[in-house]
């Protein structure tokens, strides 16, 4: 019946949530989350290789100082959609609608969101939007970059701006109804005995990033309206001839822009928050500080937009405070790291592949976060900024950081999802491949932004071709990386070995059903307990 | 609490399987209904935001500006969305009593007053138009404030097109409520989509009421 | 029962007529309030009043109309954070624009 009882009884199996209804109406038609979750891992994965394809052109065009493969605007348009689709239709989706829409309600014990109509709204929202901005890039693209800065995506430009405008727009609404759905979740619908501070910080970071979604986006999506009442209506409230600024509309744009990366980067550290003590057979280090340092990012991180703008004519007094707010939400990340680094103390350590990206996550988000710090400064960021130092920087939090995390969370629960064992070797082979691919293509990018290498340039002076090129092998060597794992996980699902309910032997509700789970998720409730109880026996 | 009690006028709610019962999934409904209307707040906020900084950057040329608004159809206006709200807030009291003929009445009187507004407003655009006050497309005010007058003038059509968009939603969802209501779907055991209804009604009023003096109040006394 | 998730064991008690007539009756005499003081000359103090009068009626239509205060806590909690919100977006943006003129950046 309702949520998980021990008391009432427990339907009877009918096999797992895959085999339940199997026509292709009844997927398109579910209200189960799982379901709805393996739909958007395909969208999720379409987008990040059509992302990724924009990537390889951006990396071939830059072996040549003379940038002769991509006219000057080609590029722009090649790193605006590149842009554009990494952000909103991978990244900011890709751990909360896949692994978090998945594992949410298992978590916690309940059978299902508190609202599946509305997920599955959300998952046809997120794939019409995306539709508008695949219209776009055949309509000719888009040559703004993907923040859309006024006056020229409003007055100047003649590329499709409205098209794109409208697909961003249309899949905020899919992020702030999956947010509305988290929260009332995790408020409603948590078993007996799941109280607040028994929850996985996975859970947590949910519930984070839920109220980042849903505080940040609405702002997005009016700004974005408003980009598109200036091109078409002539409302030009960001019009400087009229006395308008388009200093207004950044202000605006970062408002949502800055929290929307900790959208991205907050499910990562939940996920790695799982990862790490399964595989150091520990609990957690510092469990309740590691919530307070969630919900200080969460709240901080809506004061910070302003370190964006240091060089755009803002106020020295605006700076000079969101330059301080910055240094401030420094402080709970690096707790963060600091916990998960104490977690490794004395434990028993493992190197199967999800721990080799949650430890690959802790070093490359760590030097993001650093040189973060250094852009916080804004002596610092008035030579670095339009530089390939901030391109490094956000690449180093964002790929190094959050897709890691992203594929980690995928191995880690690929059985659970799949009920298939993949091979260890070819996975631990493309960790080690994506770590190693990640740090060529990228390293070199801190040094010629520091050396002043501008950025959403198509061509560069000459003296900085060695370190583009080793940036550029190292890019094809994160593809292959990148690749292997769709080879190696499909294949597991034709031959690899039967997974049992917990084959990581680690602590959570999710370990306690059939893997994979019933359409009900439990068929006997299950037993809640401290989290990452690793120092007691599994239930 | 039995989920399933029915009389011929009182159907039963529905409770989903994820929920205990009928007052949990309300909560939860409602629940999500505010959060939903947090982010309608923040939706218009960065209309009300934008408003703020153009208009302490532009004093003057707001004032002039709220002038060649119509203050006393404004007023009636909100007169009128106050209203409303009053009755949609009695139109769930009457559907939770059980008073079935009284809350199809008092929804359809909300309804008729969202549409009296659009109406008042549609000739508030008419009358704008006439006086050449469309920016970009026919704007023609002499004056030294004249391009402040056109940047109030983007709002205030920016604000109120949205808003009133908000109005017509609503003005469908209580018309389509109504007949639901009439058929006798709600009763005292299930007025969750009711009271739902309401909230959001509550919210287009609460924009409005902001709206009002920001962009018919500014400068009035000369 | 699910944990601790749920704070009223029952429905909320239906309020009588007259309480949202005499909300009615408040609410139109604070809008003639505002029209009537827009119409003297008070200065700031008009823009602030109007403000104050705003955030009333609105007080009002939340509390009553909405019941924002009469069910859970947490519903009230989630009621006011579009506001404080939005209010961060408002202060800090304009820490930028009125203190552009006090320090020019040096560039």
């Amino acid at each position: 019946m309702s949520t998980i009882d021990a008391a009432l009884p427990m339907p009877a199996p009918q096999g797992s949530f895959w085999s339940r209804e199997s026509s292709l109406r009844a997927w398109l038609t579910t209200r189960d989350h799982k379901r709805i979750a393996i739909l958007y891992a395909l969208g999720i994965s379409f987008y990040f290789f059509l992302g990724g394809a924009a990537a390889t052109l951006i990396r071939l065009n830059l072996v040549e100082p003379t940038g002769a493969l991509l006219t000057a605007e080609n590029y722009n348009k090649a790193f605006t959609f590149h842009g554009v689709v990494m952000v909103w239709f991978f990244l900011i989706p890709s751990i909360p609608t896949t692994l978090g829409n998945f594992l949410l309600p298992l978590m916690i014990g309940a059978r299902d969101v508190a609202f599946p109509r509305l997920n599955l709204a959300s998952w046809y929202l997120y794939m019409v939007g995306g539709l508008f901005t695949v219209a776009a890039l055949l309509a000719g693209g888009v040559d703004t970059g993907w923040t859309f800065y006024t006056p020229f995506s409003t007055m100047f430009s003649n590329t499709n701006v409205y098209l794109v405008v409208v697909g961003v727009f249309v899949t905020g609404f899919s992020t702030i109804l999956t947010g509305v759905n988290f929260i009332v979740t995790i408020h409603t619908l948590r078993m007996p005995r799941m109280t607040w501070f028994r929850l996985p910080l996975f859970v947590w970071c949910m519930y984070a990033v839920s109220l980042v979604m849903v505080l940040a986006t609405p702002v997005l999506a009016m700004t974005l309206a408003l980009i598109a009442l200036e091109r078409l209506a002539h409302l030009g409230i960001f019009d400087p001839a009229l006395g308008g600024d388009p200093l207004l509309f950044q202000h605006l744009f970062w408002f949502y822009s800055h929290p929307a990366v900790y959208i991205m980067i907050l499910p990562a550290m939940g996920v790695v928050s799982e990862i790490i003590p399964c595989f150091v057979r520990r609990r957690i280090f510092g469990y309740r500080f590691m919530v307070y340092s969630i919900l200080a990012i969460t709240v901080v991180g809506f004061m910070v937009w302003g370190h964006h703008m240091f060089v755009a004519g803002q106020s020295m007094y605006a700076s000079l405070l969101f330059s301080i707010l910055s240094f401030v939400v420094a402080v709970p990340s690096a707790i963060k790291v600091f916990n998960w680094t104490a977690t490794l103390r004395k434990g028993d350590i493992s190197f199967e592949a999800p721990m080799l990206y949650a430890l690959g996550f802790i070093g490359l988000f760590m030097l993001g976060g650093l040189t973060g710090l250094m852009l916080a400064a804004p002596a610092l960021d008035i030579p670095l900024t339009d530089t390939y130092f901030v391109v490094a920087h956000f690449h180093y939090v964002m790929v190094g950081g959050s897709v890691m995390a992203y594929l980690g969370g995928i191995h880690y629960w690929w059985p659970k999802i799949t009920g298939k064992l993949y091979s260890e070797g070819w996975a631990r082979a493309a960790a080690i491949l994506m770590f190693f691919g990640f740090n060529l293509t990228f390293f070199p990018q801190y040094i010629l932004g520091y050396e002043g290498m501008p950025r959403r340039y198509h061509a560069y002076l000459p003296h900085f071709q060695v370190l583009n090129v080793l940036s550029s092998a190292g890019a094809s060597v994160l593809a292959l990386a990148y690749i292997l794992p769709v080879g190696y996980l499909l294949w597991s699902l034709r031959t690899g070995n039967k997974a049992g309910d917990n084959p990581w032997q680690a602590r959570g509700l999710e370990w306690q059903t059939s893997s994979p789970p019933p359409q009900e998720n439990f068929l006997t409730a299950p037993t809640v307990r401290e989290a990452y109880a690793y120092d007691e026996a599994a239930p | 609490m039995n989920a399933s009690t029915e009389t011929a006028f009182a159907p039963g709610a529905i409770v989903h399987e994820q929920y205990d019962d009928a007052t949990q999934q309300r909560e939860a409904a409602t629940l999500g209904m505010w959060v939903f209307l947090s982010t309608e707040i923040l939706f218009f906020g960065v209309l009300f935001a934008s408003y703020t900084i153009l208009r302490i950057l532009h004093p003057q040329g707001f004032a002039v500006a709220s002038r060649h608004t119509d203050m006393p159809l404004g007023t009636i206006e909100t007169a009128v969305l106050l209203t409303s709200s009053s009755l949609i807030a009695l139109a769930v009291r009457a559907v939770r009593l059980d008073q079935r003929r009284v809350a199809v009445w008092l929804m359809t009187g909300t309804a008729a007053l969202g549409l009296s507004f659009l109406v008042m407003h549609g000739f508030e655009y008419y009358k704008e138009y006439t006086e050449h006050l469309i920016p970009g497309i026919d704007f023609l005010q002499p004056g030294p404030q004249s391009h402040a007058v056109e940047l109030f003038f983007c709002l205030y059509y920016c604000i109120t097109g949205f808003h009133s968009l908000h109005v017509a939603i609503g003005v469908v969802v209580i018309g389509v409520l109504a007949t639901r209501v009439s058929r006798g779907t709600f009763g005292p055991q299930r007025y969750t989509y009711p009271e739902l209804t309401a909230l959001y009604w509550h919210l287009v009023d609460i924009i409005w009421i902001f709206v009002y003096p920001l962009l018919y109040l500014v400068g009035r006394s000369g | 029962m699910s944990a601790a998730t749920r704070s009223s064991k029952s429905d909320r008690p239906v309020a009588p007529v007259s309480r949202y007539l005499w909300v009615l009756a408040a609410l139109l005499t604070l809008l003639a309030l505002t029209a009537g003081s827009a119409l003297l000359k008070l200065g700031s103090l008009n823009t602030v009043l109007n403000l104050a009068i705003s955030i009333a009626k609105t007080s009002l239509v939340m509390s009553i109309f909405m019941h924002s205060t009469e069910g859970r806590r947490l519903t009230f909690m989630v009621s006011l954070l579009g506001f404080v919100w939005l209010t961060i977006l408002i202060v800090f943006a304009l820490s930028d624009f009125t203190t552009r003129a006090l320090v020019p950046a040096p560039w």
